[in-house]
Formats: C-alpha cells, sequence, structure tokens
C-alpha cells in the first residue's frame, strides 16, 4: 500500500515513468488487495492508451502480460500458499481480459489461462472453500459472456463441472449451494437474471 | 440413494487436458526497434522458475504435483495437439502478434472500401485523415485491379513489420510534422511503400530500403538524436481526460473537461478504487452489492 502511495504520487507529478517497475507495481499490489485486483484492469488500460498515444510504444503492455504470465504458471503453488493471494490472481487475470482489448476484441492468448483459473476453481477441493466460489461466479458474472463467445464448448465442460458439484458435492457450504445455483440461472438465462431471480437472490430478507 | 444413481452418469467429463511437460521458450532475442541495449524483454520471464531456481524448459515445472494429485493436468485447456507443444510464446508477444493481424485485416477492409470508392466517385468525399499506407485508390493508374491484391496474412504482417521499423523512427515523426499529406508530392517527399499491391519479394524490400533512405533527409540534428529515443517518458498531464460524472476528490489541477474519450484520468480510477465509488462501468456483481 505505500508502493501504491509512492505511485499515487508519480501519478500526480505527471511524473510517470513507463518500465518494468510500473507493471511489477500493479501487479504485486493486485496480489495483495482485492479491491484492487477485481479493479485494476482499468488502470492499466488507462496506461496502455496513454503509451500508444504517446511513444505508440507498448512496452507497459508486454511487461505486463509477461508478469502475468509468470504469476498464472506459477498459481498452483500461489493457492497453496495463500487462497486470498490466488483468489486476487484470478480477479486480476479476469479483469484484464476484460479491459485490455485488442482492436476492441479480446486477447485470444488469455482465453485458455483464464478458463484455467476457473476450471480450477471449479474442482472439487475449491468449490468446498466459499472464497473460491465466490471469485469464480464473479468473474463469470463479469466475463463470462465473453469468454462462451471465444470458446463456447469449454464453457459448457465447465457448467458440467458446476452442475455436477452444485448436485453431488456434499461438503459446499449453503453460501456455496446458492453461489452456484444462481450463476447456473444466470447462464440459463443468457448471463442475465430474471427479475424473479433477481428478486429472490438479491433483495434484502425482512425476518 | 440417488446420489449414487446419478454419480455414475454424472462422472466428470474428460477434460481435454495434457500436462504441457516439454514446454520450451523461443530462444530468440529480437533487436529492439529502437536499438536499445536494456535488458531484454525475455530476461524477466524465462530464466527462472517460480521458486527462483535456473530452468532451461518447463520439463520439471511442479514436481510437487506429480505424487498426490496425480491426475490433476497443469492446464485443463490446453488443446489437442499431435505431441508436445514444442514453442510457447510469451503472452506480451502472442498479444502483439495478435494486433498485428488484426490491424492488418482492418487495413485490409479499408482499403478494399477505398477502392470501391475510387471506382465510384462521390463529389464531396472527404478522406479520412486517419493515418494509412495506402492512400493510392484514387489514382486508377496505380490502383491494382480488385482481385489483384496481395491477400497472404504472412506477407502483409511482414510488410507491416518493416513499415513499422521505417514509421517508429524521429525522422518519420518530424516528416509528418513537416509536411502534410495535401502538400506531398511524388517523387520528391518519401511515400510509405503500399503493402497491399503484388510485388515480388525483392521489389518490395527495394521500395522500403528506397523509402527508409528518404526519411532519413528529416533525421533530427545530431544533439537531439539518440538520447529521445530511449526515454519512453509518459507525461500523463497532456493525456488526462476526465469523465464528468465520476464523483471524485481527486486532484484539481486539470479539472477542464478534454475530449468525449471515454477513459479516466489514472488518478481518478485509483481514487474511487480506495473511496469504494461505484462507477460507470462497474457490473452488477453480487459481492459489491454487499458493501
Amino acid at each position: 500500500s505505500n508502493l501504491l502511495l509512492i505511485f499515487l504520487y508519480q501519478v500526480q507529478a505527471h511524473d510517470l515513468v513507463i518500465c518494468e517497475k510500473l507493471s511489477n507495481v500493479i501487479v504485486d499490489q493486485s496480489l495483495k488487495d482485492q479491491i484492487f485486483s477485481r479493479e485494476a484492469g482499468r488502470i492499466c488500460y488507462t496506461i496502455v492508451q496513454a503509451e500508444a498515444k504517446q511513444t505508440n510504444g507498448n512496452v507497459f503492455r508486454r511487461n505486463l502480460l509477461n508478469r502475468l504470465q509468470q504469476e498464472f504458471k506459477a498459481r498452483e503453488e500461489t493457492r497453496k500458499r495463500s487462497t486470498q493471494e490466488w483468489v486476487c490472481l484470478v480477479s486480476f487475470i479476469c479483469n484484464i481480459f476484460d479491459y485490455l482489448k485488442v482492436n476492441n476484441m479480446p486477447m485470444m492468448a488469455l482465453v485458455h489461462p483464464v478458463y484455467d483459473c476457473l476450471f480450477r476453481l471449479a474442482q472439487s477441493d475449491a468449490l468446498k472453500n466459499e472464497e473460491e466460489v465466490d471469485c469464480l461466479v464473479l468473474q463469470l458474472h463479469r466475463i463470462g459472456d465473453q469468454l462462451e463467445k471465444m470458446n463456447l464448448q469449454l464453457m459448457d465442460e465447465l457448467f458440467n463441472l458446476l452442475r455436477d458439484g452444485f448436485l453431488l458435492q456434499e461438503d459446499l457450504s449453503s453460501m456455496g449451494h446458492l453461489l452456484l445455483l444462481e450463476i447456473l440461472e444466470f447462464r440459463a438465462g443468457g448471463w442475465t437474471l430474471s427479475e424473479t431471480a433477481q428478486k429472490y437472490y438479491y433483495s434484502e430478507v425482512t425476518d | 440413494m440417488w446420489a449414487g444413481l446419478w454419480a455414475s452418469q454424472f462422472t466428470t467429463p474428460p477434460l481435454q487436458c495434457h500436462v504441457t511437460s516439454t514446454l520450451t521458450y523461443e530462444n530468440d532475442c529480437k533487436p529492439d526497434e529502437n536499438g536499445k541495449k536494456g535488458a531484454s524483454r525475455w530476461s524477466h520471464c524465462r530464466k527462472r522458475g517460480a521458486d527462483g531456481n535456473l530452468r532451461k524448459s518447463y520439463e520439471v515445472e511442479e514436481p510437487g504435483k506429480c505424487s498426490h494429485s496425480s491426475r490433476r493436468p497443469e492446464s485443463f485447456t490446453t488443446p489437442e495437439s499431435e505431441g508436445p507443444v514444442s514453442r510457447v510464446k510469451n503472452w506480451g508477444d502472442e498479444v502483439e502478434a495478435e494486433e498485428m493481424r488484426s490491424n492488418v485485416r482492418r487495413d485490409m477492409h479499408r482499403y478494399r472500401r477505398r477502392i470501391l470508392e475510387a471506382d465510384f466517385p462521390q463529389r464531396d468525399r472527404k478522406i479520412s485523415s486517419g493515418s494509412s499506407d495506402s492512400r493510392d485508390s484514387r489514382d486508377s493508374k496505380e490502383s491494382p485491379a480488385k482481385g489483384d491484391l496481395e491477400t497472404d496474412e504472412t506477407t502483409l504482417i511482414r510488410r507491416q513489420k518493416q513499415i513499422n521499423y521505417g514509421k517508429n523512427t524521429l525522422a518519420y515523426d518530424r516528416y509528418i510534422k513537416d509536411v502534410p499529406k495535401d502538400m506531398r508530392q511524388p517523387g520528391v517527399h518519401p511515400k510509405t511503400p503500399n503493402k497491399f499491391k503484388k510485388y515480388s519479394r525483392r521489389s518490395w524490400d527495394q521500395q522500403i530500403k528506397l523509402w527508409r533512405v528518404k526519411l532519413h533527409a528529416w533525421d533530427p540534428p545530431a544533439e537531439e538524436g539518440s538520447d529521445l529515443q530511449q526515454i519512453e517518458e509518459i507525461d500523463l498531464g497532456e493525456i488526462m481526460d476526465f469523465e464528468l460524472d465520476v464523483e471524485c476528490s481527486a486532484d484539481t489541477e486539470s479539472q477542464c473537461p478534454t475530449s468525449s474519450g471515454a477513459s479516466l484520468s489514472l488518478a481518478e480510477v485509483i481514487f474511487s478504487i480506495y473511496k469504494h465509488i461505484p462507477s460507470k462501468i462497474s457490473s452488477s456483481d453480487p459481492i459489491l452489492e454487499f458493501f
């Protein structure tokens, strides 16, 4: 968080130098901070645009992606070490997928890695953790429809796993069940919830 | 009871998973376009594994895995292939290649449209001011017959790369500032070769060479030269666009709304994240509802 303050200060001082450091700062912060990991895509998008406009370069994007790839390759270890870091990583990768487009198209290079992450979250050892289910459904809400367009078959397979998990897995928490049911309905409705479902899941319950 | 019944039908479907166990990275290190001698862009992503050890290939990526989770594949989604995938690019390169391909396709569409327009000229047709390498469609002597375009993507991409090398120079920047397009005289002023025309490889390479030689006439004087090319500083003050309805106590220096672009300033984006201010962009994720 201190690093980020320094970074902010630089931004305000209009003293931003594009270098490896910048992308590393952003990735590091994303892995620690859940809020940041879900929103850092916008920051990256802004920087990428700025660099393209100013210098026609894409050093930042390249550094960012390569660093992200390193983290992705080490994801299983990260997951073992810290669930929080792991879900931050997934959020971040998905957020990048959402915001950093190439000529208005999602980056194809990220499609399989994103699916990999989601499949991992759909495994039984992950489904029993609410934190991981939560991450999974959040990503599907945000980018599910785009992912499906890029690869329908994988999305079908993923949802087969989710259905199985919902029906068969005995150690799901009730919140886990709820989240899974909602996402199943969400996709079935064409990546949107019907009004009644919206009311069911999201209106406040008065006891 | 039903669980057992269902279980037999609903066994986990076989995932398309292959342990990508013999991935190696390409070893070539393309020279940077501007001749920078900084750290190779490969250096931070290949030499060491996640555990810090040097490695030559990714064969033994995560040895701890093999024992307990014997069926856990490294990747769930690696497409089926005949054998081990021998070359995996890094994401930076892959995305650049994607971008190049889609740029070339977009250019092709534009060019085709231009050729059609040239056949049916309209009176007050305005030429778009966007940059394009293939602007000579109006000249019927030069423009290729409709069926006669270069369409091979590999060739187009190669040519575009060569063009990009030339355009990424200070000389080119100075040239386009110096001589606006409508003031250009053929023969006198360098003209970007048209990648969509059919040329032999030698002819094309020669045209590129001549073009770049001509561009050197706009090289900056010696003292400005190489230093400027090394620094990639971005002055965000110039490009901070503000979205008027983002409520934020961001810095008040540049409050003047600029062009209508949707980009948020960096500072605003970061501030908005940390003040938990919902912005227009955030979707209805259930988590935020709980805040």
